[in-house]
């Protein structure tokens, strides 16, 4: 700028010479500076892009996230094309129902159920009353990406979240030894984690039977409909109520479920007597041992200090006078 | 030389009758809450007799206070290593049966009881399980019961008496005994102090009271077995243990303590002592034969120079010296030393002394004819109704030397004022009695004055207590001015 102005205020004292550098310099720092027509579209074309890379990534991020989601909150009861845990199988869940209904349904069970809608008071009944929870933080989006990654899956041939399949070929004796001494922790669990004997009882075994923390496992075959995914959905630690009691179980390995599901299996089918006989000796030997433990102590402290006045009185009406 | 200054007193238990007076004034003003039914802060015991607890003295049982052990002296009841293995028990502890079960008596019974042939009875009523209950003891079970084979002949101060001795002490109409009053003897080293482990109990610095603050206390009961004379008991009710506090309220506000002013025989004496701190530690391991000298010791002349100087530098008003130099503790104790701490051998130095008690003269009547056993017209010392040994064991630490020296300077007054007022004595006989009993007829002028004819305020000499001041050498009175509104204030609240 200063170098114009000069320029204009000094044009007629500038030489020739000087003239031509200056226009030289003009020219020069034309081809330096482009202008804005000539890098507008090329920045257009970046911008679009930058765009599209930003509302894409969400959806490329959102598919994963509920994939995430959906294993977190919807597969402790739903599979797709594994069967109907607490909840139904979901395979084909959008042919059955139209997505609006869907959409409805996940964010509030609860309001459809009372409003009467025959197919939500079935689902109700087929769950034996269990009633869908309300997820925290659900939108009428996080639905739609829900309904449609259960499309997706649906459409392929062997979907992840079908769950842990248990064939139906017939457990062996070996099976069910091997359930029986994880379940009473002669045998620990592969991924570490307390036995099942700490929280539940199977009667006959571990001699004393288990805990009572968790429900008793006698007629969990019966109660669990079998060999389902069910069954293996509740031996997996994110059963809800396994989540819930000891947060620190880590899963247990399928080996060890299907031992497992072996001994549910011959529980129910042959049953397990209660060895009487061994309750009532540990109770004898807690008896005579407590017993034990008195005299002991009465031994060791027969000099303590008791009663000074009683054994004055007492010392005298030993000596037989008044 | 560290001064202090020690509310200290004396018990002439030759005028003590028995009475039980003292105890029930101080029973009515402190242990008649609940949970301290079973409480005599103040008790009378006859001697020979167990006490109450019964056989308090008996340390082999209830392991009360010092024993000396390498050399220095160590708590018998507790240690750093029993209080842990302890820790959930303390077993040498009196049981209530041995103090009593208190009782009351139901007396509606008296009206509503169904005809019968006997006479209703008021039925005794245990106030603690509010049951009826067998009575069993008391706290004063073997009152005037010398020869009882259950308490008397069990008082651990037999010890050492021939079986000669003891058959002659316990003979039918030969009995003999005489009364022992008890509070709390504000130790100068106070075992119950030393062993509480919530550091509740404390001696106050100015005027040697020995306090158990009630926030503090817990529960550990270390000081009841600690104590040697039991004289600190555990409140079932407040989970708190309580003790004498030599009413220091009254004290306080110049007034004698309850037990003290009730006394009917005029027994009890109350005055300032001066005591050097700084050898407390040093007289408690004395061998025991020098034990009683050394308490002595430890108890300064009010009069010295010196030691008024010093009293003064450790803040020690004018005015409690001037009342040390009145207290007629200071007179019985280290002028006149007629009187003894009891049980010294606790090395706890009790700051309760007892003047010894005389005995009377055996004698028996038979048709207006008086027999004497003794020619004597007073107590025989060397052949006394009360063994020696026993009162040596009660107040001389097992040396009679100190005991024959209080009784024989009674003795001497007693013939001397015989002399002077009744004259049916021989002056000279009575002269030459107080020389043998290290005693000026002017001293013995003084002892009968304070003995026979003492008023209220030569036997009380309270000591103006600065207990304002007391609380300003610990705390700035001005700390908590303006201050309420934050924090906590507890509201006053009756009684402890």
């Amino acid at each position: 700028m200063e170098l114009w102005l000069s320029m204009k205020k000094n044009q007629v004292d500038i030489p020739a010479f000087k003239r031509d550098y200056i226009t030289m310099l003009n020219e020069d720092s034309k081809r330096r500076n482009p202008g804005i027509k000539r890098i507008l579209p090329q920045a257009l074309l970046w911008i679009a892009a930058a765009a599209l890379v930003i509302t894409l990534c969400p959806r490329i991020a959102a598919a994963q996230e509920t994939a995430a989601f959906f294993k977190q909150n919807c597969a402790s009861c739903h599979t797709i094309g594994g069967g109907r845990l607490t909840g139904p199988d979901l395979k084909d869940v959008t042919k059955r129902q139209d997505r609006a209904w869907l959409r409805d349904f996940i964010m509030n069970p609860q309001a459809k159920i009372n409003a009467g809608d025959p197919y939500a008071v079935k689902l109700h009944e087929e769950a034996r009353g269990v009633l869908m929870p309300s997820i925290p933080g659900m939108t009428a989006e996080k639905a739609d990406f829900l309904l449609d990654l259960v499309e997706a899956e649906s459409a392929l041939p062997e979907s992840q979240f079908k769950g842990l399949q248990i064939s139906n070929e017939p457990f062996t004796p070996e099976d069910i030894q091997r359930g029986i001494a994880l379940f009473t922790g002669h045998q620990r669990l592969k991924n570490g984690g307390p036995a099942c004997i700490s929280c539940h009882t199977i009667p006959g075994l571990g001699g004393l039977g288990g805990g009572q923390l968790g429900p008793d496992l006698t007629r969990v075959y019966e109660r669990l409909q079998g060999r389902t995914a069910r069954q293996c959905m509740a031996l997996s630690p994110r059963h809800a109520d396994h989540a819930v009691h000891s947060c620190a179980m880590p899963p247990l390995d399928p080996a060890e479920i299907h031992a497992l599901v072996a001994l549910f299996e011959d529980t129910a089918k042959n049953g397990r007597i209660l060895p009487n006989v061994a309750v009532l000796n540990f109770s004898l030997l807690g008896l005579g041992g407590a017993v034990l433990v008195l005299v002991l102590f009465d031994l060791i402290w027969r000099a303590r200090f008791r009663s000074v006045r009683r054994n004055l009185v007492q010392d005298n009406q030993l000596r037989g006078l008044p | 030389m560290n001064v202090r200054s020690q509310v200290s007193m004396v018990f002439h238990l030759d005028k003590c009758i028995g009475c039980h007076t003292c105890s029930l004034a101080c029973k009515n003003i402190w242990t008649d809450r609940k949970g301290t039914e079973y409480m005599w802060w103040n008790n009378v015991e006859t001697k020979p007799g167990t006490g109450y607890p019964a056989l308090w003295e008996d340390q082999e049982k209830f392991r009360g206070g010092w024993e000396k052990k390498n050399g220095h002296i160590r708590l018998r009841s507790t240690g750093k290593a029993r209080i842990v293995t302890n820790i959930f028990h303390n077993p040498h502890m009196p049981s209530m049966d041995d103090y009593y079960e208190p009782w009351t008596y139901d007396y509606q019974h008296l009206f509503n009881a169904p005809e019968g042939p006997d006479q209703p009875t008021a039925i005794p009523v245990s106030m603690v399980t509010g049951e009826y209950l067998n009575i069993e003891s008391g706290p004063n079970w073997d009152d005037d019961l010398s020869g009882s084979p259950v308490y008397a002949e069990n008082d651990p101060n037999l010890e050492g008496l021939s079986e000669e001795q003891r058959q002659q002490l316990f003979a039918i109409e030969q009995l003999v005994f005489f009364y022992f009053p008890r509070i709390c003897n504000h130790c100068l080293n106070p075992a119950c102090v030393a062993s509480c482990p919530s550091g509740a109990l404390y001696k106050r610095g100015e005027d040697g009271i020995v306090l158990l603050d009630q926030k503090r206390c817990r529960a550990w009961r270390s000081c009841v077995s600690a104590c040697p004379y039991k004289k600190v008991f555990y409140n079932w009710f407040t989970g708190k243990s309580e003790k004498c506090i030599l009413c220091y309220p009254r004290v306080e506000t110049g007034q004698a303590p309850a037990c003290f002013h009730s006394c009917v025989g005029r027994i009890r004496y109350l005055g300032v002592l001066l005591y050097d701190a700084d050898r407390i530690e040093e007289v408690s391991n004395l061998p025991m034969e020098e034990m009683i000298e050394g308490q002595r010791s430890l108890i300064l002349d009010p009069f010295d120079p010196h030691v008024i100087e010093e009293a003064r530098k450790n803040g020690i008003h004018d005015s409690v010296i001037q009342s040390a130099q009145n207290s007629p503790v200071y007179k019985f104790v280290k002028v006149w030393r007629l009187a003894l701490p009891p049980h010294i051998e606790y090395r706890t130095m009790p700051m309760l002394f007892y003047v010894p008690p005389l005995a009377p003269v055996m004698s028996t009547r038979q048709n207006e004819v008086l027999n004497s056993v003794s020619k004597d017209l007073f107590h025989d010392i060397d052949d006394a109704r009360v063994p020696l040994k026993f009162l040596a064991n009660l107040f001389g630490g097992g040396q009679e030397g100190k005991v024959v020296y209080a009784l024989r300077k009674q003795k001497a007054v007693r013939w001397y004022r015989r002399a002077l007022t009744v004259g049916d004595v021989d002056r000279e006989t009575a002269e030459r009695m107080l020389r043998e009993a290290d005693c000026t007829a002017e001293e013995a002028e003084m002892i009968y004055q304070l003995t026979s004819l003492c008023t209220f305020e030569q036997r009380f000499v309270i000591p103006p207590m600065y207990r304002e001041e007391a609380i300003e050498a610990m705390r700035d009175p001005l700390e908590a001015k303006q201050g309420a509104g934050f924090g906590f204030l507890s509201g006053p609240r009756r009684g402890l």
